[in-house]
């Protein structure tokens, strides 16, 4: 089923059953309309994709099953399309004019999700902001910055310019990027592997047992923070760069392996039970205490 | 079969591919970084194909050219000897088939560039200094060729957002700078495998850039 309504009316679908059959095809705006609100019914683990290419994105979780969108643009260049398919909802920002302006072309979006929906969120420039939502997601971004607090599952994103910061994030986070920075603060993932080309990385948080932290770029800082109750193996290579350390290491009893170019910091803090691999080209690398 | 070196992996690829997978190849790739991320490269186009369409599948006979010409250089293919770069370009274009052209140049460089340091580490020349450079600039100058020609893309971008291809130019000028500096040091030190890992992922990343660029560009 597809249909088209006037975003500037209100219109809400409630459909019985476990799915939820149905487009809504919201486009067609009025010159007028700048602001858009719609509501979606939704199944447990929904899937919100959000295809923005000029704007902030900001989602956040909330207890109903339901998805609800805040759409603001900026003029009628640009038209918002909302669709639902099953447990599926598609958000994307549609060009009307080839020739309109980047500032024409904004659209801003707020997005209250159930806390388990999966998130797939693409946007060029503008902010992606995404809190206490627990699924999977996949954020890509050019200059967009990542912003990101409070949430788990299997975390991936991507950005080329954009910076990127965590704190309090749980599940898996992979990162990467090329000249944007990360902070990633208070972490308690399990998995984390961090990149980026010219960017600094700062890394607060806990090494939980049985995790692998990986963290690596070619210029800039990464720095670590660990407190005295960390347990890790510790691994840090700066090809050209330097290496600063204030954990007090067991060195490690294989020798053998290790790199023999470099600026290398090799061995066990506490019983060793993470995974923490830092590398840099010429970069510097600091493991200092936490405060 | 004894999968004792590289060579003798890269001669089981295609049944590795395909799920045959001997515990010799197995104890190989546990213990070979280069053989491992030629794998993950490969895993990674296979797994990302089925999601995207089809559209314009096959790779020009310029990455096949540049594929065989540096395989036959390294020495890994002779008459006698099955061809890695047939099984390759069997198993890519299998997977091709399924690849939009932005992705597909991504991903074909970005084989290039896996097969380029498997055959930077396969031959056991670690004190040669001399044979290591000729090595590297072999595995390298097709992927800088091609490369410059792909970079194109970023010059005539649409500027629609003035923003982003600042993002993009400043990205691509740090990634250029990334690959000046371990070309150098590639230079100053020819053994150094960690550099030459950074080197070509370095590469990687100006693929992966590129194919972003021109994917973007398409969609507009």
């Amino acid at each position: 089923m597809s249909t088209s309504c006037n975003l500037s009316g209100s219109l809400s679908w409630k459909v019985a059953g476990v799915l939820v059959p149905g487009l809504l095809l919201l486009s067609a705006l009025p010159a007028s309309a700048d602001k858009i609100q719609r509501h979606f019914k939704v199944d447990a683990r929904p899937v919100v994709t959000v295809h923005n290419p000029n704007g902030t994105i900001t989602v956040r979780a909330w207890t109903k099953s339901e998805v609800m969108l805040i759409a603001t643009r900026a003029t009628d260049q640009v038209e918002v399309d909302a669709e639902q398919s099953g447990n599926r909802v598609d958000i994307n920002t549609r060009q009307v004019s080839d020739s309109a302006s980047p500032e024409s072309t904004r659209a801003d979006y707020e997005i209250s999700v159930p806390e388990d929906a999966e998130l797939q969120i693409h946007d060029d420039s503008g902010g992606v902001n995404v809190s206490n939502v627990l699924g999977d997601m996949n954020v890509e971004t050019i200059a967009a910055d990542v912003d990101m607090a409070d949430v788990a599952g299997y975390l991936t994103v991507k950005t080329v310019g954009g910076s990127f910061q965590c704190a309090r994030c749980a599940g898996r986070l992979e990162v990467s990027s090329i000249t944007g920075n990360f902070r990633l603060i208070d972490l308690r993932s399990t998995y984390v592997r961090a990149q980026t080309s010219e960017g600094n990385i700062l890394f607060t948080g806990q090494f939980l047992p049985n995790s692998t932290y990986r963290l690596k770029n070619y210029n800039g800082v990464i720095e670590v923070r660990f407190s005295p109750e960390d347990s890790f193996d510790l691994s840090a290579t700066s090809l050209k760069g330097k290496v600063h350390n204030e954990a007090k290491l067991v060195p490690p009893s294989h020798h053998h392996f290790l790199p023999r170019f470099g600026n290398g910091l090799f061995g066990s803090f506490n019983s060793g039970r993470a995974m923490v691999e830092l590398s840099s080209f010429d970069g510097t690398i600091n493991i200092l205490k936490r405060n | 079969m004894s999968v004792a070196n590289c060579s003798a992996f890269l001669e089981q690829l295609d049944q590795w591919m395909e799920g045959e997978r001997s515990p010799a190849a197995v104890a190989h790739l546990r213990s070979c970084k280069a053989c491992g991320n030629l794998i993950a490269d490969l895993d990674s186009i296979r797994d990302t194909a089925p999601s995207l369409a089809a559209t314009d599948p096959e790779p020009s006979e310029r990455v096949w050219s540049a594929l065989r010409a540096q395989l036959q250089d390294e020495g890994l293919i002779h008459a006698a000897h099955p061809g890695v770069s047939d099984i390759l370009k069997r198993w890519l274009r299998g997977t091709f088939l399924v690849l939009p052209r932005p992705v597909l140049a991504g991903a074909y460089l970005a084989a290039l560039i896996a097969v380029g340091f498997v055959l930077s580490g396969s031959n056991g020349l670690r004190n040669d200094s001399n044979l290591w450079m000729s090595r590297m600039q072999r595995s390298t100058q097709p992927l800088s060729a091609s490369l410059e020609t792909e970079e194109g893309a970023i010059s005539s971008m649409a500027d629609t957002n003035p923003v982003v291809t600042a993002s993009l130019r400043k990205s691509l000028a740090a990634i250029d700078n990334d690959i000046a500096l371990c070309e150098k040091s590639v230079r100053e030190e020819p053994q150094n495998e960690f550099v030459r890992d950074y080197l070509y992922e370095a590469y990687q990343q100006k693929a992966d850039l590129i194919a972003q660029v021109t994917e973007g560009d398409e969609g507009q």
